[in-house]
This record gives structure tokens, C-alpha cells and sequence, in this order.
């Protein structure tokens, strides 16, 4: 029998079908923050299902880590997305239709995009208490910053960082700025729910059915085990499909409708439903002047958007992976997950370890430079070897940082020159603590069936769970075999997240099998990962092992026009043992180009918070065309090594390595995705063109939607990006940028007097910048940067 | 309205709106569930079918508009297809979601183009995205294909 995937017959969530079933189509707020004074749905057609706010008024909230979701708000939109009204009607095209037919009004509210600004005291609160939930995925001990927005504070703190600053003979510091991207699975998230009486049975592509079932049932105020989550094979997820996204609206239809309902998102909402965290990273380092790093500090804004969802965790693990791979005596890491006004972020192939890598490794070719080092010999000088402990406390064993970093080097003939060429090496933790459980049965007729909560979303799981299973069993391939999770059937397990799943699952089934020798007819095996961090001082187990990867870049550029291509890209990770080994090479090279494609072009954009590019059309993701002339990888293993997971390592290393490869040439670039038009501004600075007037032309002004509270766009026109101040142990910021200057400058009678003559001038000044700037956006959307083809 | 075309080597008529997509007939119609939406505005792929031979984005074909045409999915194809079988050999997918719109693209670059090289397989294939990054096996797939006799049947609009 040929594979599934070649001839169309895999069946996804969206092509389940039921008897009686209805199709949602749900309506969602224009505004970024309003309170909703009236839903009027007296106009859609009789036999359609109105889902409204009064209909659920009677259900509790949800959230894996913060419960701040309801089904549909009971008081206040608080992104422009927000679901305020569904239906479910006979055809999705009636559903459209009556969806259309609500009128909403809002009354608007200020709303905040940028994640910095968002935790100034002058903020507008995006919740006004902030619950920590029940779901096991809030296991870490989360830190809520209560009357702010700040929904987790994850606190590093290892060695003495002032005297380790002190010892340093040079101190490198940035601040740098990721966009929002977004998932793209090819398949959009669907689900199929149905009650069978009291009982919740749910269809969906999801990589967390236990957490889904949890959060269901704590809406619903029933016992998990009256609820059922059935989980298809996935069209891509990426992050996207987990926790609750489309199930909660789903069920609570099918309730009111007594019917089956089936959601199918559009691709212009999936926008709106998860994206990737936009960050704002700062980074100092310290070293000596023979290199030996002695002092790092790093503070993390992890835009969360209006709900945390996971955010609270990507921010844990975008900082305490931050200080990276290098024995460094003295760090001290800061890191928020922020509540603004944009559309919910969460998980991301990387989970927040592409954005301080960006920061980190970027800094460290300014370190490098500054003490005209080699960056490769700086960074082998410092990294993490076996037994070296972590800046959290923990050993670290099976190491192999250096020889991954030189792999990427001589990949791209570093010893013969350096220019054009850059590298990056990194460190990313695996969900800890968790806790894995599955159930191999023989069956009757010699064949042997896998039961796991491991989701299959385009990884190879399944098959890789097959194929373990064989070996153990030692019986062919053919005879196993890995039906779709079923909450109902299947153990339990944390979740299909973090690359744990081969690891984890792996080790379970290894004591599954042993019992099943035992007993002949089924084998339960269970493996549990103890750890985790102290959130306020960061020191523990961040990682019952670390997923360690690097990457080297080699570019072309156009100093002229800006505009620069990458010809070769090299990606070493560390893989322990490999099960599936063209699966496992898949997943590299799939997460390259997805890094390739942070690197270079994608960006949520929004104004005022609305997405604006909400489409394949304009949000660009890598064509096979847009492959670098040489992409390669390696999967590095260990003779008796033990199996690593490999789904996410060599995304993050990917857009730092071209960022020192432009950085090569002097061209520093801070954001990503990397423009053209950044480039030609860094090849200005560099040659030391450019003026104040023109720095702000590059910076992000409002067009981009993340800059600044509704009505205040004047402050853009400061240091945005600004790095904010040490809060000498406050969690609160100061207040940042032009706005305390402004307060400053006014109490100033002289600059009272200069703002008054110069006003005018001042405002045309400010005009000409605007339009200008509008202009650059304008050029950017349309000339999209994608790679020349070959 | 009645819609009369030939899908896979067999006639059929079926009833579309005359605003409705090609895409969305062939699935609740015909139950050919391959071909699937991703981005809704015909720069994706996965919903390609070919018509009369040349690969369409369906989600952006009006269903009247395949009056009298000759329509393959890839369920069409049988699932012993040398490019089927040469995407199996290089294990050219991960979630299998755009897998039919890759091959049946494919299966018209390689009846344009018996022996493409690697140039033009990427600028061919690069209407088709796949999210997952399979791209470097995708290419292998296209050349494996390419060097298997069978490939180069003459252009046919059914399988």
C-alpha cells in the first residue's frame, strides 16, 4: 500500500463530516480594545444558531496557563479579532451571510500594541486581575504582575552581575526587535464538536488533547472524563494548534444547537487566532580583554497580545536560555510576558528561543568586534562543556557545542575568510518537568497497536513510535501500528510540544514493551522528568536535557539597493541517536527554511492593531524558490547517545547567523525580519551617513501598529526602541523614551519658548517624516523582499 | 446550475452555484477530498488540479468554467504514478497536505520538461508551498521522477 499523503487520502480535522452537522462562521471585532455596548442579532434568518454573549454567561473562563479567556467577552473586545458573535447554520455560505446580518456596537477604549510601552504605569490595563489557571500547563510557578500588564515575571539570577561588570574590560549593549509571524500550518485549524447527552466529544487537530480536555472541561464545569478530544492527523501546526483555539466556540454551539458543529477557520483569521510572540530583547555583555565573558544581563518583552495563552512559558524560556551556551560567572535575566492589545501569541516552533538568540548572538559579533576577536574564537573560548554547570544551577552533561559550532564554521570555509559569513550557536530547553505514559496491546493477529497521546502533525511521530516499537518488539515495521489519539483510549500525556515526544515517549514505550513480555497482552510504561525553576530566581532544572544546535550563514549584498541574498546555509544540531532518519532530516531542513523565512520577510504587520497582511498573498512564507544556492545540515550523533528531539533547534539559530554575516561587512541590523531597507540604513550608518531626521525615518512609526497608545503617535517620533533602564530590582519600568523627556523638557521655560518658534517648522518636520515614512512602508509591502531566484 | 466536465477519466455533471469555486464542487461533489484550500487566493497550490492538462489553483476557478474540460486530482492518478512513486522514494512530505498539488504540478513540469534541471524544478515548483520545508526532497522527488522512463508519458489530460 502506498503512503497516504501521495495519493490525498489522509482525512484532516476540516474534512470530518456528521450527520446533522452545522457550520460555524464567527464575527469578530474591528477594534483593538472596546467595550461592546450592544449585539443586535434580530436580523439573521430564523434556523440559523445565534451564539451571543448571554448564552455562555453561565460557563467559567479558560486558559493553559492564564484563565482570561471567555468563549465569546462578556464586557470588552480586547484585540481586533476578538470573537464577539457565532452562528452555525446549515452551509458555511449561510453561516457567512448571517454572521453578516449582527450588528455590534462598540464604544472604543485606548489600547496599547508594543510590548515595552504596555508595562509603563500609563498603559491601559488589558485585564484587570490576572488568574493563574488550573491547567497543568501552568505548572512553573507563574509570576503575575497584578494592575499591570505583565502576566508572568521570570527572574534569572546567578552570580554577582555588578561586580562581574566591574571585572569586564569591555561591555557590549543592544536592544533589538522581532516581529510577529505567523504559523501558516497548511491546513487552517477545524473542529468538530458534539454532545452525546452530557458527554463533549470534540474533533480536532490539536498537539495538547489532555490540556484541550482539561480546559473544556473546566469551562463547561464537568469531570475531564465527560470529555473526549479525537485527534486527526494534523496539515502543519507549527505551535498553532494548541490549547483551545476554535473548540470552546464549537462546543458551546453544538450545545445550543443540539447539533454537531463543525469550525473551519479561514486563512484571514488564523491571523487572528495565534501568532508568534513580537519581542523586545536587550542584551549586555562583559568580557575581559582576552574574551573570557564575565557578565551578562538580558532583559525579554514578550508581546502576549490580549490573552497569554502560553506566553507565560515562551517568555520563561526565551530567558533563561537567553544568557546561551557560554560559562559565564555573573548573569541576571529579566523576562516579561506582556499583555497588549494585538492578537493572542503563544507557541512557535522555537518557543521564544529564536528572539533572544537573535539578541544574544548578534551581541556577541559586537563583543567580538570590539575586542577585535575572531567571533568563532570568542564564542569556543566560553562555551559550555561537559560537566560545566549553567547559569542555573544545573550540570550539564552530553555537550557538544564546540563541535557543532565548528561544523557550521568549516561549512562555510571560515579559517579562509570571514567576510560575508556568520555564525551562531545556541541552546534551547525541552519541556521540564513532564510526564509521558503509554500502551503497547498485542493483538490477535500477531500485529501490535500503539496507544499514545503523541500527535501526528507532519513530524513522523507516528511512524517513529512504530518504528521504536518494532525494534523493541523485534517484529517488522508492517506489524505495528499508531491510531490517532483518542483522550478516551489513549494515557496520559503532557503534550506533543518542545520536540519531547520521541524522547519522552520513546523511554515510555521502552518500559511498555518490558511489560508486555511480562504479561503477554498489554504493556503500560510511564516515564516521568522531574525539574523545573525557580521563577524568581531562576536556579533548578530549566531542562531534563538541552537541545543544542548552531548555524553559519553566507550572504551577498547589494550595498547599493540594500538588498541581499543568502547563498549558503549550514545547520549542525546534536540528534543523540536518530530513529527515522529522513523524517529527522525533514525536520531540520524544515525548520531552516522556516528560520530562513524569519530571517528574511516575515512580519505580521498591523494598523492600529488590525492586521493588514492577513494573506499568502502578501504575508510571504519561503517558496521553494527562495532556497539559499546551498542549504545543508547535519544531524550529529553519539555512539549510545540517547534520542534527541529535533523538531525546532535549527529554526533560531538560522536568522542570527545571517545577521552576523551581514554584520560582517559592518552592516548591523537590529530587527528582524531584515529589510533591504534596514540594510542600506546600516551601510549608512556604517559609512556614517545619515542623520537624527533620517534614523527616525527607520524606525517602526505607526504604520506598523505596534508602537504606541491609540492618540499619541507624537512619541513615536523618539527612540522607540530605546533600551529601557535597569529596574534596580523594581518589576515596574520606568517610564521610557521621548514621553519623560517631553514631561522634561516642558518644565523648561527656555524649551517652552524653543518649542514655540520652532513649532511650526517642528510640525512640517514631523509631516514630511510621516508621509515619508508611509511611503518606505508602502514600497516595503509592495517590493516584497523575496530572495531572487536562483 | 448543472456543471458537465470529465474528473479523473469519467464524465459527470454535477450541480455548483454559478458563484462557487471548482475547488468546493470537487469536494462535496465528488468526494475529492486531495484537493484542499490553504490560502483561499490561488498563490498556494494546494488546491491544484489540473485542467485539460495545466496545473489550476481551484479555489479561485469558477466551477461553470470547467464545462467540458477535463479535470485530474490526484486520486486520478492511482497512487502508482512515477511521480507518486519517485515522492514515496525520496519521502518528499511531512504532513501530506500540499503532497497532491506538488505532484501534479510536478507531473506537468515533467511532461513540459522531461529532464529539468534543478533551476528550473525550483522556479516551476515554486507556485506550490509547503510549510513544513520539504523542499530539498521535493526537488529530489521531481528529479528521481524525472529519471524513471515512465515519466515521460506523452501530455494527457487524464491519468
Amino acid at each position: 500500500m502506498t503512503d497516504m499523503r501521495v495519493t490525498g487520502a489522509v482525512r484532516y480535522s476540516q474534512d470530518v463530516e456528521m450527520e446533522g452537522m452545522l457550520h460555524a462562521r464567527l464575527l469578530r471585532s474591528p477594534m483593538a480594545h472596546a467595550r461592546v455596548v450592544r449585539v443586535d442579532a434580530s436580523a439573521v434568518p430564523e434556523g440559523v444558531v445565534v451564539l451571543l454573549s448571554e448564552d455562555v454567561s453561565d460557563l467559567g473562563g479558560y486558559g493553559p496557563q492564564i484563565k482570561d479567556q471567555e468563549v465569546l467577552p462578556q464586557e470588552r473586545v480586547r484585540y481586533a479579532g476578538d470573537v464577539v458573535a457565532a452562528v452555525a447554520a446549515k452551509t458555511v455560505e449561510e453561516a457567512e451571510e448571517a454572521a453578516g446580518l449582527i450588528d455590534v456596537e462598540y464604544e472604543e477604549l485606548p489600547a496599547v500594541f508594543d510590548e515595552v510601552k504596555a508595562t509603563s504605569e500609563r498603559a491601559p490595563l488589558v485585564h484587570e486581575t490576572i488568574n493563574i489557571s488550573e491547567n497543568d500547563a501552568a505548572y512553573f510557578g507563574i509570576r503575575p504582575q497584578q494592575e499591570t500588564n505583565t502576566c508572568h515575571l521570570f527572574r534569572l539570577r546567578h552570580g554577582d552581575l555588578k561586580a562581574g561588570f566591574g571585572e569586564a574590560d569591555v561591555v557590549v549593549e543592544e536592544t533589538y526587535h522581532t516581529a510577529g509571524a505567523t504559523h501558516v500550518p497548511m491546513e487552517p485549524h477545524a473542529a468538530v464538536a458534539r454532545w452525546n447527552g452530557d458527554r463533549l466529544e470534540v474533533t480536532t487537530g490539536t498537539q495538547t488533547p489532555f490540556n484541550m480536555r482539561t480546559d473544556l472541561a473546566g469551562l463547561f464545569g464537568i469531570d475531564e472524563e465527560k470529555v473526549r478530544i479525537i485527534s486527526p492527523s494534523m496539515g502543519g501546526s507549527f505551535g498553532a494548534k494548541t490549547f483551545v483555539r476554535t473548540e470552546a466556540i464549537a462546543a458551546c454551539l453544538a450545545r445550543k444547537a443540539g447539533r454537531p458543529v463543525k469550525v473551519v477557520l479561514r486563512r484571514d483569521e488564523m491571523w487572528m487566532t495565534l501568532n508568534r510572540h513580537p519581542a523586545t530583547v536587550r542584551v549586555k555583555i562583559g568580557a575581559r580583554s582576552d574574551g573570557t565573558l564575565v557578565a551578562s544581563e538580558t532583559e525579554c518583552w514578550a508581546n502576549t497580545g490580549a490573552y497569554a495563552d502560553c506566553g507565560p512559558g515562551v517568555a520563561q524560556k526565551m530567558g533563561f536560555a537567553a544568557p546561551g551556551p557560554y560559562r559565564t560567572a555573573n548573569v541576571r535575566v529579566d523576562s516579561r510576558a506582556v499583555y497588549t492589545n494585538l492578537p493572542p501569541n503563544g507557541a512557535f516552533r522555537g518557543y521564544g528561543q529564536m528572539q533572544s538568540t537573535w539578541a544574544r548572538e548578534r551581541t556577541m559579533d559586537l563583543l567580538a568586534d570590539k575586542l577585535e576577536m575572531d567571533p568563532l574564537e570568542l564564542r569556543m573560548k566560553n562555551l559550555l562543556k561537559d560537566g560545566d554547570k549553567y547559569c542555573t544551577g544545573e550540570t550539564m552533561h552530553d555537550v557538544h557545542f564546540e563541535r557543532l559550532l565548528q561544523n557550521a564554521a568549516d561549512a562555510v570555509g571560515w579559517s579562509e575568510s570571514r567576510k560575508n559569513k556568520g555564525l551562531c550557536v545556541m541552546l534551547k530547553g525541552m519541556q521540564t518537568p513532564s510526564r509521558a505514559a503509554i500502551a503497547v496491546e498485542a493483538e490477535d493477529d500477531g500485529t501490535y497497536t500503539v496507544r499514545c497521546a503523541t500527535t501526528e502533525m507532519g513530524q513522523g511521530a507516528k511512524m517513529a513510535m512504530c518504528m521504536m516499537a518494532a525494534e523493541l518488539l523485534d517484529v517488522e515495521v508492517e506489524k505495528v501500528s499508531c491510531p490517532d489519539p483518542d483522550t478516551d483510549v489513549v494515557p496520559y500525556d503532557t503534550r506533543t510540544t518542545s520536540s519531547r515526544s520521541t524522547h519522552m515517549m520513546g523511554r515510555a514505550l521502552k518500559v511498555a514493551v518490558a511489560d508486555l513480555k511480562d504479561n503477554g497482552e498489554r504493556g503500560y510504561g510511564e516515564v516521568v522528568d522531574e525539574g523545573g525553576l525557580d521563577p524568581d530566581t531562576g536556579q533548578g532544572v530549566a531542562s531534563s536535557h538541552w537541545h543544542q544546535g548552531a548555524a553559519a550563514a553566507e550572504v551577498e549584498v547589494d550595498e547599493e539597493t540594500g538588498r541581499f541574498r543568502v547563498v549558503k546555509l549550514h545547520a549542525p544540531i546534536y540528534a543523540g541517536r536518530v530513529i527515522n532518519r529522513p523524517a529527522a532530516e525533514l525536520q531540520n531542513e524544515g525548520s531552516m527554511i522556516m528560520g530562513l523565512g524569519t530571517a528574511l520577510f516575515e512580519s505580521n504587520e498591523f494598523a492600529e492593531g488590525q492586521i493588514t497582511n492577513a494573506n499568502l498573498s502578501d504575508y510571504n512564507v519561503p517558496a521553494m524558490d527562495d532556497m539559499p544556492i546551498a542549504l545543508s545540515h547535519e544531524l550529529v550523533e553519539r555512539e549510545g547517545g540517547e534520542v534527541q528531539g529535533l523538531g525546532e533547534t535549527a529554526l533560531p539559530p538560522v536568522p542570527p547567523a545571517i545577521g552576523n554575516a551581514l554584520y560582517s561587512r559592518g552592516i548591523h541590523v537590529t530587527e528582524l525580519p531584515i529589510s533591504a531597507e534596514s540594510v542600506l540604513d546600516a551601510v549608512d550608518a556604517r559609512d556614517g551617513r545619515g542623520d537624527a531626521w533620517g534614523k527616525v525615518g527607520s524606525e517602526p512609526i505607526s504604520t506598523d501598529g505596534r508602537d504606541d497608545y491609540a492618540g499619541e503617535s507624537i512619541f513615536a517620533f523618539g527612540p522607540t526602541r530605546e533600551p529601557p533602564t535597569p529596574d534596580n530590582g523594581s518589576d515596574r519600568l520606568s517610564e521610557q523614551g521621548l514621553p519623560g523627556r517631553v514631561k522634561t523638557l516642558l518644565s523648561s521655560p527656555f524649551a517652552l519658548l524653543l518649542l514655540g518658534t520652532l513649532g511650526a517648522g517642528l510640525l512640517a518636520i514631523v509631516v514630511y517624516c510621516l508621509l515619508h515614512r508611509r511611503g518606505e512602508t508602502e514600497k516595503k509591502a509592495s517590493s516584497v523582499p523575496r530572495l531572487p531566484r536562483r | 446550475m448543472k456543471v458537465r466536465f470529465n474528473v479523473n477519466g469519467e464524465a459527470v455533471e454535477v450541480e455548483a452555484r454559478p458563484d462557487e469555486m471548482l475547488l468546493d464542487v470537487l469536494r462535496r461533489e465528488l468526494d475529492l477530498m486531495s484537493v484542499r484550500q490553504t490560502c483561499g487566493v490561488g498563490v498556494c497550490g494546494t488546491c491544484t488540479a489540473l485542467v485539460d492538462g495545466e496545473p489550476f489553483s481551484t479555489c479561485i476557478m469558477l466551477a461553470p468554467l470547467a464545462e467540458g474540460k477535463k479535470i485530474t486530482t490526484v486520486e486520478g492518478l492511482g497512487g502508482n504514478h512515477p511521480v507518486q512513486e519517485a515522492f514515496v522514494a525520496a519521502e518528499a512530505f511531512q504532513c501530506g497536505y500540499c503532497t497532491p498539488g506538488m505532484i501534479l504540478t510536478a507531473k506537468r513540469l515533467l511532461e513540459e520538461d522531461p529532464e529539468p534541471t534543478e533551476e528550473k524544478i525550483s522556479n516551476y515548483m515554486g507556485g506550490n508551498l509547503c510549510r513544513c520545508g520539504c523542499y530539498a526532497k521535493i526537488e529530489d522527488a521531481v528529479s528521481l521522477a524525472a529519471s524513471a522512463s515512465k515519466a515521460t508519458a506523452p501530455r494527457e489530460g487524464g491519468a
